[in-house]
C-alpha cells in the first residue's frame, strides 16, 4: 500500500480541480442558508429582471428573485438526487450482485437476468414517463412527507444498480471461487468475513470510479426532469426549473436568466467527471475508455 | 452463428416481456384509476363498474397485461379512454418527427466522434489528440437542452441564420426539412461526439499497438491499410457503444424537442401525462424501450460479425 | 567480391528515457549478409538483436529510435530514404516474421486476406491472380489444401500453421532477404523443428538470404552459415559456423554453446551463465560481459576490447578462449 502523500502526488491538476468543485458544490448545498445572500424565494415585483450589479450578482428572475440564491439552493436539488441516486445504486447494485455470485446456480440466474431487464431500459424516457404518471406531488411515509424528487431519486437509483451489480458480481464470482477463499473457508472464516476482507475491498475501486461518474449524469438527468416541470417543484429552486423558466429569456434578451443555471450544471458535472477520471487513474490505469453513457 | 443470433434475439424478447410488465404495473400504481380520471369525480360506483367492464379493466392484472402485449405485437396499442383516439395513430403522427432528429443527430455523432477519434489516436499529442480531450471534458458536461437554448440564441435570435424552432416534414423539402433539424440534432450529437471520440481513440491506440500492426508494416503495407488493420479490431467496442448510444439519443432527444418547441413524440409523451392518457404513455415508453432494446441486440449481432472468433464459437 | 546484399555499419539505437538521457540499447554494430545467405544473430534478451534488426527494418516504435551508423542495402542508405521507398521495400525486398504468431496475425481477417493484401501491396495484380499467388504461396510454406484454408481465420490455425501463414506473407512476394525474429520460441517443440526445417528449405529453393535471431545457439547452427553473437547491444564474436562451434573464442560465446545439454554428446554438468545480462543505462565501462565473465580480468573491466579479426573469425575479447 503507497502512503497517503505519495498517493495524492499521483493526481494531476486536473483531478484537483474537479475535487475543489466538487468540494464547493457540495459545501454550497449544505451550507446554503447560511451562504446565500437572499431568500430564494422571496418575490419582488421591483426587483424584477435586473441585470448582475453589486446588489444582486447574478441578477433577477422574472419575479424579483436573487439568481444566485436560486442557484446556491439548486445545488441542494441537483446533488441530493445525483448522490442519492448513485448511492441506492450501489446498495441496490451491490447486494444484487453479491447474492448472484454466492447463490450461484438458479438464484445466479435469475437475479443476472433481471440486471439485464434493468440495464435495457432506457434512463430518461422511463424517469420522465413514470414521475409524470405517478404524479408531482409529496410522497407520505409514515410521518414524514418526502418532495416529488424522492422518486427521481429511487428510479435513477434502480435503473443505476445495474452497472453496481455487475461489477460486484464479476470480483465475487471470481473470489469465490478462488483456493484462497476456500482456505480461509476450511479456517472458520464467515460469510461476512469473506465479504468484508475479500470481495468489498476489491471492487471498492471500480464502485467508487463508476459512482463518480454516474452523480454527473444523476445531476443532468435531474435538471432534465426539472426542465420539463416533473421535477422539484415551484417556487423551490432547481437548475433545471430556471432554465425552463429562463427560455422566454431568448428573446427578450435577459442573458443572464439561461447562462448561470446552464454553468452551474456544466460546472458541477465537470467537477465530477474529472474527478472520476482522476480516482479511475489513480485505481485502474489501465481501463482507459469511460464506457459509461446516458 | 445463427442459433447465437437466434438466443440474444429470445433473451431480448423475455425482457421486453419483463420490462414491458414493470411498465405496466407503475403506470397502474398511479392516483386514480382510468374509469375515475376518463368519467370525473362525480361519476357513480355503478358507472365505474361499468366502465371498467366495458373497457375490460375488471380482468386480472396479468390478463390485461397479455392483452395489451398481444394487441401490440398485432399493431394495435388500443384507443385512448380520454381522446378517444387511436394511440398508433398518434404515435405514428409524432415518431417521423422524433425519428428524424435522432437519426441526424446519430450520423453526426457517429460522423464526427468516430473521426476524430480516429484523427487523435493516429497523432498522440497532435491538435486532434488535444482537442479531444477538451472535447470529452466539455462535451460530457454541457447538457443538450442548455446547449439548445445557447444555440437558438446565437444563430436563431442574432445570427438569424436558422429558424428558432418548430418543424418542417422532409414533404415540405428537404432544405426547409433540414433548417429546422439542424439545431436540435446537433445539440443532441455533442455529447455522443464526445462519448464515441474517446471510446474510438481509446480502442484504436490499443489496436495500433499489437503485433499485426507491425506485422503488417513488415510487410509494406501502405499506411491507410494498415491503420485499416487496427481499426477492424479497433471497432467492436465503437459499435457497441453507438448502438447504446442510439437508444439513449431517444430520451434526451424529449427534452431538446421541449426546447425547439418540436412536435414530435415528447409533446406526445407530456400530453399524455397532464392527460394521464395510460395507454399513450405506455405505448409511447414501450416503443422507446423497444427501440432501446434493439440498438443493443444490434450491437451484439454486429460485434459478433465483427470479431470472427466470437462467429464461429457456437 | 560482390557487394553484401545487406551491410549494417555501425548501427546505433537509442531510447530517450525520463529525465531526457540517451540510453543506448545497441551501441555500433557491424555485419553484413550476402546474397542467399543464412546468418543467425544470437544473443539473450536485451542483447539488442531484436531491437536492431526493426531498426534495419524501421520499424522502430517510439521511444527507441536509431541514433547513428548506416544500412547498405542494393547501394542505398535505408537510414535516410524516404518512407514511401522504405514501405516499397518492405515485404518485397526484405521481409520480416516475428515471434508470436498468434498476435502477429490480425485476428479479424482471414488468412488468404493478409496474404493477399502483401502481394497487392507490391504487384499490380487482380484479385484473383492475387488469390492464386496466395494459395501458391501458403501451399509452398506446407499448408495443405491451401486454395481451402485460404478462407480460414488465424485462430482456426494450429500455432505451427499460424508461423506459416506468417512466412507465407512474407515469402509472397519472393524477398531476397527474410528476417526472422525468433520465430519459433513460441513455438512447441516438435513444432520448432518444423519451422526451421521450412525456413532452411525456403532459403535453398528460392535463394533467399536469411537473418535468423534468437538466443539458442545450438537451433540456429543447423541452419545457418555464420553466426553473428551480441551482447549488451555489441557484436562479441562473429564467424562462420562451424568456426563458431569448433572453436569460440569469446568466453560468452564459449558459454552460450555449452549451456544446452547435447543429445547426443557424453553427459556432463549443466552450465548456466551466472549472473544477468547488464541493464540498459548500466553498461560497464569496458566489455559488457566483463561483470559476468569467469576470465575476466582488471583491464576487461575498464577497456573495452577492439573487434579483432582472426581469418574468417572476428571476436572482441582482451583474453580469447
Amino acid at each position: 500500500m503507497r502512503d497517503l502523500a505519495s498517493t495524492l502526488r499521483l493526481i494531476d491538476w486536473t483531478g484537483w480541480l474537479g475535487a475543489g468543485i466538487v468540494v464547493i458544490m457540495v459545501c454550497a448545498a449544505i451550507f446554503a442558508p447560511l451562504i446565500a445572500p437572499y431568500d430564494p424565494v422571496a418575490l419582488s415585483i421591483e426587483d424584477r429582471l435586473l441585470p448582475p450589479d453589486m446588489v444582486h450578482w447574478l441578477g433577477t428572475d422574472q419575479a424579483g428573485r436573487d439568481v444566485l440564491s436560486r442557484i446556491i439552493f439548486g445545488a441542494r436539488a441537483s446533488l441530493a438526487v445525483g448522490i442519492g441516486a448513485v448511492v441506492i445504486g450501489a446498495l441496490i447494485g451491490v447486494s444484487a450482485g453479491l447474492f448472484a455470485a454466492y447463490k450461484g446456480g438458479l438464484g445466479d440466474q435469475i437475479v443476472m437476468r433481471i440486471v439485464d431487464g434493468v440495464a435495457s431500459i432506457p434512463l430518461l424516457v422511463w424517469a420522465i414517463a413514470i414521475v409524470g404518471i405517478l404524479g408531482v406531488g409529496p410522497v407520505r411515509v409514515g410521518p414524514l412527507m418526502l418532495p416529488n424528487e424522492i422518486k427521481i431519486v429511487l428510479l435513477v437509483g434502480v435503473l443505476f444498480s445495474p452497472v453496481f451489480a455487475r461489477v460486484t458480481y464479476a470480483v465475487a464470482s471470481r473470489v469465490v471461487g478462488a483456493d484462497y477463499v476456500r482456505a480461509r473457508w476450511l479456517q472458520g472464516a464467515t460469510h461476512w468475513d469473506i465479504v468484508t476482507g475479500d470481495i468489498l475491498p476489491n471492487c471498492l475501486s471500480p464502485i467508487i470510479v463508476q459512482g463518480t461518474l454516474l452523480v454527473a449524469i444523476g445531476i443532468v438527468v435531474e435538471a432534465s426532469v426539472s426542465f420539463v416541470g416533473l421535477g422539484v417543484q415551484p417556487p423551490q429552486a432547481s437548475w433545471g426549473s430556471m432554465l425552463s423558466d429562463a427560455r422566454s429569456a431568448i428573446y427578450s434578451g435577459e442573458w443572464w436568466l439561461p447562462v448561470f443555471p446552464g454553468l452551474a450544471i456544466s460546472i458541477t458535472v465537470i467537477g465530477f467527471n474529472l474527478l472520476g477520471d482522476a480516482v479511475r487513474e489513480l485505481f485502474d490505469p489501465r481501463s482507459e475508455a469511460r464506457t459509461l453513457v446516458a | 452463428m445463427l442459433r447465437l443470433v437466434a438466443g440474444r434475439i429470445v433473451s431480448s424478447l423475455g425482457t421486453l416481456l419483463f420490462v414491458g410488465f414493470a411498465l405496466f404495473a407503475l403506470t397502474r400504481a398511479g392516483p386514480g384509476s382510468p374509469a375515475r380520471i376518463v368519467l370525473g369525480a362525480d361519476a357513480t360506483a355503478a358507472q365505474l363498474a361499468q366502465f371498467e367492464q366495458a373497457n375490460g379493466l375488471d380482468r386480472a392484472f396479468l390478463t390485461q397485461y397479455g392483452a395489451w402485449l398481444s394487441d401490440i405485437l398485432r399493431g394495435d396499442f388500443g384507443r385512448s379512454f380520454v381522446t378517444g383516439r387511436d394511440v398508433g395513430t398518434e404515435i405514428v403522427n409524432s415518431l417521423p418527427v422524433t425519428l428524424s432528429i435522432v437519426l441526424f443527430a446519430f450520423a453526426i455523432a457517429l460522423v464526427f466522434g468516430v473521426g476524430i477519434g480516429i484523427a487523435a489516436a493516429l497523432r498522440p499529442g497532435g491538435v486532434f489528440d488535444r482537442g479531444a480531450r477538451l472535447l470529452s471534458v466539455l462535451g460530457l458536461s454541457v447538457p443538450a437542452f442548455w446547449l439548445g437554448i445557447v444555440l437558438i440564441r446565437f444563430i436563431a435570435v442574432d445570427l438569424r441564420w436558422l429558424p428558432p424552432g418548430g418543424y418542417a416534414p422532409l414533404s415540405a423539402g428537404l432544405s426547409a426539412h433540414l433548417q429546422t433539424i439542424l439545431m436540435p440534432s446537433v445539440s443532441l450529437a455533442v455529447y455522443y461526439i464526445a462519448v464515441l471520440a474517446r471510446m474510438t481513440q481509446a480502442s484504436l491506440q490499443e489496436t495500433l499497438r499489437g503485433d499485426y500492426v507491425r506485422t503488417a508494416r513488415a510487410m509494406g503495407l501502405s499506411s491507410p491499410r494498415v491503420v485499416a488493420y487496427a481499426l477492424i479490431n479497433a471497432l467492436p467496442p465503437v459499435v457497441n457503444l453507438a448502438a447504446l448510444s442510439f437508444g439513449y439519443m431517444f430520451g434526451w432527444a424529449l427534452i431538446i424537442e421541449q426546447v425547439f418547441n418540436v412536435p414530435g413524440l415528447s409533446r406526445a409523451l407530456l400530453n399524455a401525462i397532464s392527460q394521464r392518457d395510460f395507454l399513450l404513455l405506455q405505448g409511447i415508453v414501450f416503443l422507446f424501450t423497444v427501440i432501446f432494446v434493439l440498438a443493443n441486440l444490434t450491437a451484439d449481432i454486429v460485434n459478433r460479425v465483427l470479431d470472427p472468433r466470437q462467429r464461429v464459437a457456437a | 567480391m560482390s557487394a553484401p546484399l545487406l551491410s549494417i555499419e555501425g548501427l546505433r539505437v537509442g531510447f530517450r528515457n525520463a529525465s531526457g538521457g540517451l540510453v543506448e540499447a545497441v551501441r555500433g554494430i557491424d555485419f553484413s549478409v550476402e546474397p542467399g545467405e543464412a546468418v543467425g544473430v544470437v544473443g539473450e534478451s536485451g542483447s539488442g538483436k531484436s531491437l536492431s534488426m526493426l531498426a534495419v527494418m524501421r520499424l522502430l516504435g517510439s521511444p527507441a529510435r536509431t541514433t547513428g551508423g548506416r544500412v547498405m542495402f542494393d547501394g542505398r542508405d535505408l537510414l535516410s530514404i524516404d518512407e514511401a521507398r522504405m514501405r516499397a521495400i518492405r515485404g518485397r525486398d526484405i521481409a520480416m516474421v516475428f515471434q508470436d504468431p498468434q498476435s502477429s496475425l490480425n485476428p479479424a481477417l482471414t488468412i488468404g486476406r493478409q496474404i493477399t493484401d502483401v502481394v497487392r501491396a507490391h504487384r499490380r495484380v487482380s484479385g484473383t491472380e492475387a488469390r492464386r499467388i496466395a494459395a501458391e504461396t501458403l501451399e509452398r510454406v506446407g499448408i495443405r489444401d491451401a486454395g481451402k484454408r485460404l478462407d480460414a481465420y488465424p485462430h482456426e490455425f494450429s500455432g505451427g500453421m499460424r508461423q506459416r501463414a506468417l512466412i507465407a506473407m512474407a515469402i509472397a512476394c519472393r524477398p531476397r532477404l527474410l528476417i526472422a525474429d525468433e520465430p519459433t520460441t513460441a513455438l512447441d517443440v516438435t513444432v520448432q523443428a518444423q519451422i526451421v526445417d521450412l525456413i532452411a528449405e525456403l532459403r535453398r529453393d528460392l535463394g533467399i538470404a536469411v537473418i535468423f535471431i534468437s538466443h539458442n545457439l545450438q537451433l540456429v547452427a543447423e541452419i545457418v552459415d555464420r553466426v553473428v553473437v551480441m551482447y549488451g547491444g555489441k557484436v562479441v564474436e562473429d564467424g562462420p559456423v562451424e568456426a563458431i562451434e569448433r572453436e569460440p573464442r569469446h568466453p560468452y560465446t564459449g558459454l552460450l554453446q555449452a549451456c544446452v545439454p547435447s543429445l547426443t554428446g557424453p553427459v556432463g554438468p549443466l552450465v548456466t551463465i551466472e549472473g544477468s545480462p547488464p541493464r540498459l543505462g548500466r553498461m560497464p565501462q569496458g566489455c559488457p560481459f566483463s561483470p559476468r565473465c569467469p576470465r575476466a580480468e582488471s583491464r576487461c573491466e575498464t577497456q573495452m576490447p577492439p573487434l579483432v579479426v582472426d581469418f574468417d573469425q572476428r571476436f572482441a575479447c582482451w583474453r580469447p578462449l
